[in-house]
């Protein structure tokens, strides 16, 4: 793994038991991502990406492979995952997956929270990034329910970055969003790889994504495969 | 800490969800408190009449043996029992006179059992006092036979005659039941000590009335004839050493004038040592009654299969009597109070069980993608129980909380609706003892109730016709573990939830 590397994915494959039989997912797949780069894996939906986005994120469990990621061998049995997960990564979901009862705030708060950093430092850091993802005055004490899809994926994208993650992983990110919201959220995460220096690994359906795309890959049926330009 | 911060974060921000689960657990919580307070009332009801009824029983001759005897006497023709009576040898005489009397070997013996506290003898009879005028009896002959009021003479047949008095005797005179009870009270001068029992020394105490009317003081002798003897060593001379009043004349000095002729039949009562009872009874080593005092009604199995032991062989003719129908009869509607009380706090528990795990399978199933995220973003199964375990620590709190004030204004109701039930019951059975003045005809009379013409004492039942549901410690104690309890059975659902959860399953869903 070259310096810049920071994702890098060996001959990995998931499957999943399931009424009909056994489906797989991920089928020997192999990729890298670097720091300062947006790398994109396209495909239609049910091939795969999502759940090699999660086997990334440490959520699922591969059967096979090898995955390191920013320093850390997830696969290893020792490899602490709870701090992998609030350290090393930052998810952003399709669905925004905000917690209801919490502020925009307080869900920025939240993995600085879990992480034990002092409130005042977190409710600075959190301001910070809110105000840098455009969401400021009322919108601070606002509910998900009250904000718009866009505000929420911002807020959501801030709190991915909360505890200044190497990669950010972002599941269908404009996939939820109209399309001039969706822009604006794709302009973020690639001004967090191009000005920020971070690994920005998205998974999407919509292809329009490649434009913006530093490195990017095909995913059918489990089976990955570069797009070259 | 932070976790806990959270969790009550959680709890104040899902306020109208939470309130639902809080209103649904402050009524049954409310129920469960309220029967708790009534339980404890309760408890502390019957804790407080064990250690006044219950705790008591006698050694006597049994009603059973005293009835067969009279069955017997009766059979026999007057010139029969006259024949008899001249034929006796002293040892049959002796026999004879003690044959309703107990042997004090038999009421010491059972007196060194573990349970007994304390321990008396009593030996009551009827002694001929020559030089003192019995003015009460004098006013009852004088009412039976309307004759002349210097007859002096009792009933044909009858021992009892103007000069006839009771004489009770027993260890230590300011233990006799009837001063014990109130019904008697010392007045002036001392009453005999254990030590006076010890030594046999002639000490008497006597009525107000009967002093005043016989011009006796303290410090004055009155002279007692000895039952069945005669010649000079035929009476002993009893030194007044004490002036008791009764509860009937204190009350006539109070309601009537002077002039008023006083009939006070509780007054005909000397008070001595036992052993000079013994004396004049000429029964020495025979006591009516060997009575007792033990911790409580709870070892009364106990003390019976001691008496059973201890009175081998002679079980028919001697008896051991507590007071345990007295204390059933007087705690039984408060007992039966506790238990439906019980039934009631187990029901009402049982619903709050199940209110609160269905409430936290809705609230849990409805917050697995927040459950997901928490894991998304890092935190370990850990933090995420305890954040639930505090926000449904919280819910359960503010619910006991209103539930105990909810209890303090309809505990004391809810222990008036379930006692009544019951009172009645123990108002009929509470009667054994009869009504005062009747006891002397009584046999199942205990001496603990005061002796003959004596009040006794009502306030044991009057304790049991109402229950004081009052706030005590043990409540709060109860309430907290009840909360405690509450949250663990609540937390089962979310540990469940939590630990087989993985975030990816729900992370996706729309």
């Amino acid at each position: 793994m070259s310096t810049r590397e920071t994702v890098n994915v060996e001959d990995v494959s998931k499957t999943f038991q399931v009424k009909a039989g056994e489906v797989t997912a991920i089928d020997h797949a192999s990729f890298s991502a670097e720091k300062g780069k947006v790398t994109t894996i396209v495909g239609p939906s049910g091939s795969g990406k999502t759940t090699l986005l999660y086997v990334i994120g440490s959520l699922e469990k591969p059967e096979s492979g090898e995955i390191e990621v920013a320093g850390s061998d997830i696969i290893d049995a020792g490899t602490d995952l709870v701090r992998y997960r609030r350290e090393s990564v930052g998810f952003v979901f399709q669905f925004f997956n905000l917690i209801p009862a919490l502020t925009a705030l307080e869900n920025v708060m939240l993995p600085m929270d879990l992480a034990g950093k002092p409130p005042a430092e977190q409710h600075q850091r959190a301001t910070e990034l809110l105000d840098r993802m455009g969401v400021s005055g009322r919108l601070l004490k606002a509910r998900p329910n009250k904000m718009s899809g866009g505000e929420n994926q911002r807020v959501a994208i801030a709190r991915a970055l909360a505890n200044d993650p190497e990669v950010i992983l972002a599941d269908e990110p404009t996939g939820n969003l109209d399309t001039a919201t969706g822009q604006m959220v794709i302009d973020i995460l690639s001004g967090l790889a191009h000005e920020g220096d971070k690994c920005v690994l998205m998974v999407t359906h919509d292809e329009s994504i490649l434009e913006v795309s530093d490195k990017a890959f095909h995913m059918v049926d489990g089976r990955l495969s570069e797009i070259t330009a | 800490m932070r976790s806990f911060r959270r969790g009550f974060r959680s709890f104040r921000r899902n306020y109208a969800r939470n309130l639902i689960v809080v209103v649904l657990l402050f009524v049954c919580l409310t129920f469960s408190m309220s029967m708790l307070a009534v339980k404890l009332a309760a408890d502390n009801q019957v804790d407080t009449i064990k250690q006044k009824v219950g705790n008591y029983g006698e050694i006597k001759v049994s009603s059973e043996y005293q009835m067969k005897q009279f069955e017997a006497e009766r059979e026999k023709s007057r010139a029969e029992r006259q024949a008899e009576a001249r034929s006796m040898t002293a040892e049959e005489e002796l026999a004879n006179r003690v044959s309703t009397l107990v042997p004090e070997k038999l009421t010491d013996q059972f007196s060194k059992d573990q349970y007994i506290k304390t321990y008396d003898k009593v030996l009551q009879t009827n002694v001929t006092v020559p030089g003192i005028a019995n003015t009460n009896m004098q006013q009852l002959f004088r009412a039976r036979d309307n004759g002349p009021e210097e007859q002096n003479a009792g009933p044909p047949g009858s021992r009892m005659n103007q000069n006839s008095f009771f004489f009770a005797g027993n260890t230590n005179g300011a233990s006799a039941s009837d001063f014990a009870t109130g019904a008697r009270k010392l007045v002036q001068g001392n009453t005999f000590t254990y030590s006076d029992y010890v030594d046999a020394n002639p000490v008497v105490v006597v009525e107000k009335n009967l002093a005043a009317d016989n011009e006796l003081e303290v410090g004055d002798t009155v002279e007692a004839r000895i039952s069945g003897e005669s010649g000079s060593n035929s009476s002993v001379e009893l030194k007044v050493i004490g002036i008791y009043e009764t509860v009937q004349a204190a009350q006539q000095d109070q309601g009537s004038s002077s002039d008023t002729p006083r009939f006070n039949p509780a007054g005909n009562m000397f008070y001595a040592p036992l052993s000079v009872v013994q004396k004049l009874n000429a029964t020495p080593g025979y006591v009516e009654l060997g009575s007792y005092y033990f911790d409580s009604a709870d070892d009364t199995a106990a003390l019976k299969a001691t008496f059973k032991k201890d009175a081998a062989g002679t079980s028919a003719r001697y008896e051991f009597a507590t007071d345990l129908s007295d204390y059933k009869a007087i705690a039984d509607p408060l007992l039966k109070a506790r238990n439906t009380a019980v039934i009631g706090l187990a029901g009402a528990l049982g619903a709050c069980a199940l209110i609160i795990l269905l409430a936290m399978i809705i609230i849990v199933s409805g917050r697995t993608r927040e459950l997901g995220v928490l894991k998304a973003l890092g935190s370990t199964d850990r933090q995420v129980i305890a954040q639930f375990a505090f926000e449904i620590l919280c819910i359960c709190l503010v619910a006991i909380i209103f539930a105990m004030g909810a209890t303090a204004l309809i505990g004391q109701s809810l222990g008036n609706w379930i006692l009544p039930k019951t009172e009645k019951a123990a108002t009929s059975q509470g009667s054994r003892t009869g009504p005062p003045g009747m006891r002397m005809f009584n046999r199942d009379s205990l001496y603990k109730e005061g002796g003959r013409f004596s009040a006794g004492d009502s306030g044991q039942k009057q304790q049991a016709e109402k229950l004081n549901v009052v706030y005590r410690g043990s409540l709060f104690l109860y309430g907290i573990l009840i909360l405690v309890g509450l949250s663990l059975v609540g937390m089962a659902i979310p540990v469940f939830w939590i630990i087989r959860l993985r975030p990816a399953r729900v992370l996706s869903m729309e």
